[in-house]
């Protein structure tokens, strides 16, 4: 019983952080209309920045998530500002971005490969909480602690955000239409600049935590995220925060106990059996509402 | 002579894998160009690279026959998928193509059967670059006759505005069932032409990289012209192996900025017929010809 | 006129978006060989009207019948096949295609050949290019067209555009034609141009439904015409007797009750 909770909590953890990571991703591509394959290249440069700090500047574990979550958010308006925005007003539907993305994507990748030797380092064992909350009857690492609460306060944020706020509400908009928000008197360009931060950020912080807590950071980190954040995302709903946590959730659950219970290489199979069954099953997601017309 | 033969010494290699590459961008195109962003092809391609595989395992075909059978193997695929797929939102098929592609790993990982599973499979046979070049130029035969054919001028009705096209009697849904078929078959053949090439696949030929090889080709070259994937995919093959002469450190990372670079300049890729009818449509010949 | 039969019949046809109903119940008659007004103010609901005859929408409520067919549930492409063609409120050309190429799209439904036969190159493939080709310069011809068929269409006027989006609406050989707003954007001369384009189509036997704000160009072209308001019938009948109505005087120039401005311009 005490194997099976711990193992849920894991899976928990795992899930917030393909949910985090999700969210972003989602966000990008409801608002902006972007399918930005270089949203995993923010988590590793994050991971890759929060590592620096620590190591060069010796800065405490919350300041090196700090630097982390900032330049994963200025990475974002970087490549939204340099490869995304020359394409607004060209007529280049998601093929464009799509396409400066996979550039991004390559370069900053293999930026990254050069930065860590091609090497996957982990933070010092000193320099970020690896101790045990205590309950008794079981034992939850304070990372995954962090995990989960960072998790739950950033799609919380986000999601009162876009639902409550005005600029939530021009953030709808533009995702509606840009050219009827920006006459409806919504600055499009802060609605952009915020989403690609929001994104790069949530990103980021995904990149630094996950990176802490698998002790993984390396190029490759961003890859994986990608993946899993991306079947959250399909799973759960592009446009709704709320369906994309949910999904995340799950599948770091599920992924952990077929890998405790069945066999590892059953593990990423049954990932993409669900985002299969959903395709087919559940198109638009959990809390996906019906096809909306465009005449 | 000599010169020549060291040119092919270095590059055959980069061109036979800018052919094979052709085939792949021309299976993104054929949807694309009928308005579906998919990365389907890279499933299609698998279908076609194991059957191929087999086929040459089994019966010791040569390679061009192989192509055939690989080629029909994608296009059923292609007509299960379409089915499933044309009943999603735009966006929506974009990320289930993409999800697709995951899903094709993982199955090509578990049925070692078919396709070697972890280990991958060893092709016996290479296809030869001359053989390359003449099933490239049938299969851009095909797409010269259907650009120019009514399915040409439909397809691109649809991509444009496809509720417009519909209010014209044009059935979007037949247009893009027919595209997928298309992708299918191509994308089949292409499989197989990388499976001959290489004469080892495995799970991660089929995978992102390629997803992403084959629509930057596509969109690099320019989607509104058949020709344009196929010289999106030469160029596209050609970057490393240039940047590599010139920048050998950051080769990858001058690749990527070539294409972010080439992207921004040039948004509709570097075969654009659009450009050719806006000269067309300025000569003095058509614009001194009053209304009638 | 009015023992012409009918060609189109709207039986209650309400459609809602959420909650909000762009169109209430609307039933009216349009009668073959007659150009018909679909008139009223800004929201009144008339480009809901011609997108659910279309099909783009589907009505909520009430039916469609056309021509012995009852057009529920009916894809566009399927409607378009009974006889029906449309233009649009802002000009949707496709872009990259040549005027030639426009109007060429619009005689697909016709003389259209699958894909099988025109790649083979089979003899009736290639004398349904040609066809369709000779129809499309000669309907070129009759918007006004005809030396612009190799121009990229997106490069001409407004005015120009909205001619070969017409000429494009005729390749199908419709029975019904619906315009919606063909003079937005237009001077007097142009509107006129037009006017006198659809009384000659009309005077040739097509059926004609527009959309239309300028009341002159309505009491000059219109044979009869349906007023909305709100997504409701507000009158129906000649023009002259709509305009006369206190009603429609009234949801028109409301507060400002001008009624010189409705006045017949031409």
């Amino acid at each position: 019983m005490q194997l099976f909770l711990e193992q849920l909590v894991n899976g928990i953890a795992l899930g917030s952080l393909y949910g985090l990571f999700g969210i972003g991703f989602g966000l990008v591509f409801a608002t902006l209309g972007i399918l930005n394959t270089a949203h995993g290249a923010y988590a590793s440069w994050a991971a890759i920045i929060g590592y620096f700090a620590v190591v060069w500047y010796d800065v405490s574990f919350p300041v090196a998530i700090a630097v982390g979550v900032i330049g994963g958010g200025v990475l974002a308006i970087l490549v939204d500002q340099i490869g995304f925005q020359p394409l607004r007003n060209r007529k280049t539907g998601m093929l464009g971005a799509l396409i400066t993305s996979i550039a991004f994507l390559i370069i900053l990748d293999s930026l990254a490969g050069m930065a860590t030797n091609h090497q996957s380092w982990a933070f010092p064992s000193r320099t970020y909480p690896r101790g045990m909350l205590d309950l008794g009857f079981m034992r939850i690492p304070y990372m995954q602690l962090i995990i989960i609460g960072a998790m739950v306060f950033c799609a919380a944020g986000i999601y009162l955000l876009i639902q409550k706020t005005r600029i939530g509400a021009a953030m709808r908009a533009v995702g509606w239409n840009a050219e009827a928000a920006s006459l409806g008197g919504v600055n499009a360009r802060m609605v952009i600049l915020l989403t690609a931060f929001l994104a790069g950020a949530t990103s980021g912080l995904a990149g630094v935590l996950g990176g802490a807590a698998t002790s993984n950071i390396s190029y490759m980190l961003g890859e994986g995220l990608l993946l899993k954040g991306f079947a959250a995302v399909v799973v759960g709903g592009y446009d709704d925060v709320r369906g994309t946590v949910l999904a995340g959730i799950l599948l770091g659950i599920c992924e952990v106990f077929i890998a405790q219970y069945l066999s590892t290489t059953f593990r990423d199979g049954f990932t993409y059996i669900l985002l299969l069954t959903f395709l087919v099953m559940r198109p638009r997601g959990i809390f996906g509402s019906g096809n909306f017309m465009r005449a | 002579m000599e010169a020549i033969l060291d040119f092919w010494a270095a590059y055959s290699a980069t061109i036979a894998f800018g052919l094979v590459n052709s085939f792949i961008a021309l299976s993104c195109y054929a949807v694309l160009s009928a308005g579906v962003l998919s990365f389907t092809t890279v499933m299609f391609a698998a279908v076609g690279g194991f059957v191929a595989a087999q086929m040459i395992g089994m019966f010791a075909l040569p390679p061009l026959v192989a192509f055939l059978f690989a080629g029909v193997a994608g296009g059923v695929a292609a007509a299960v998928i379409a089915v499933i797929f044309l009943r999603l939102e735009t966006h929506w098929m974009a990320l289930a193509s993409l999800a697709l592609v995951l899903i094709t790993r993982v199955v090509v990982l578990n049925t070692p059967t078919l396709t070697g599973g972890v280990q991958g499979m060893l092709v016996p046979v290479r296809v030869s670059v001359l053989e390359l070049f003449l099933a490239l130029a049938v299969t851009a035969f095909v797409f010269y006759r259907m650009h120019n054919s009514w399915y040409g001028l439909v397809s691109r009705a649809v991509r444009e505005d496809p509720s417009v096209a519909s209010t014209m009697g044009i059935s979007t849904y037949r247009v893009q069932f027919i595209a997928f078929l298309i992708s299918g078959a191509v994308g089949g053949i292409g499989g197989a032409a990388l499976a001959t090439t290489l004469q080892f696949i495995s799970a991660d030929t089929y995978f992102l990289a390629l997803a992403f090889t084959m629509i930057a080709s596509t969109v690099l070259g320019g989607s509104f012209h058949w020709f344009g994937p196929i010289v999106g995919a030469f160029v596209f093959t050609a970057l490393p192996t240039t940047m590599q002469a010139v920048l050998p450190e950051i080769q990858d990372v001058a690749k990527g900025v070539v294409l972010l670079v080439i992207m921004i300049l040039l948004p509709r890729g570097l075969v654009d017929p659009r450009v050719l009818k806006l000269r067309l449509s300025r000569s003095p010949k058509t614009a001194e010809q009053p209304d009638a | 006129m009015h023992d012409t039969p009918t060609l189109l019949q709207l039986r209650a046809v309400a459609k809602h978006f959420g909650g909000v109903a762009a169109v209430g119940g609307l039933s009216t008659t349009v009668r073959k060989g007659t150009v018909h007004g679909l008139i009223g103010p800004n929201g009144a609901g008339k480009t809901t009207v011609i997108n659910l005859i279309t099909g783009l929408f589907h009505p909520t409520d009430g039916e469609i019948l056309f021509d012995g067919h009852n057009l529920e549930a009916k894809p566009p492409h399927e409607i378009a096949a009974l006889g029906i063609s449309r233009t649009y409120q802002n000009v949707r050309l496709f872009s990259g295609m040549s005027a030639l190429e426009q109007v060429l799209t619009g005689c697909f439904l016709k003389r259209g050949s699958s894909l099988f036969a025109s790649f083979a190159g089979l003899p009736a493939a290639r004398r349904n290019w040609e066809e369709a080709r000779a129809k499309s310069l000669l309907l070129l011809a009759r918007v006004g067209m005809a030396g612009k068929a190799d121009v990229l269409a997106e490069t001409l006027s407004y005015g120009e555009q909205r001619r070969i989006e017409i000429a494009r609406a005729l390749g199908s050989d419709p029975k019904l034609l619906l315009l919606d707003e063909p003079t937005a954007g237009m001077n007097h001369a142009e509107s006129q141009a037009i006017g006198q384009l659809v009384h000659e189509l009309r005077d040739s036997g097509l059926t004609i439904l527009m959309v239309e704000h300028n009341m002159g160009l309505v009491t000059e072209f219109c044979d009869s015409c349906t007023v909305m308001n709100f997504g409701k019938l507000l009158a129906e009948g000649t023009p002259r007797s709509c305009i006369d109505d206190p009603e429609v005087q009234a949801a028109y120039f409301g507060r400002k009750n001008d009624a010189k401005r409705i006045q017949p311009v031409g």
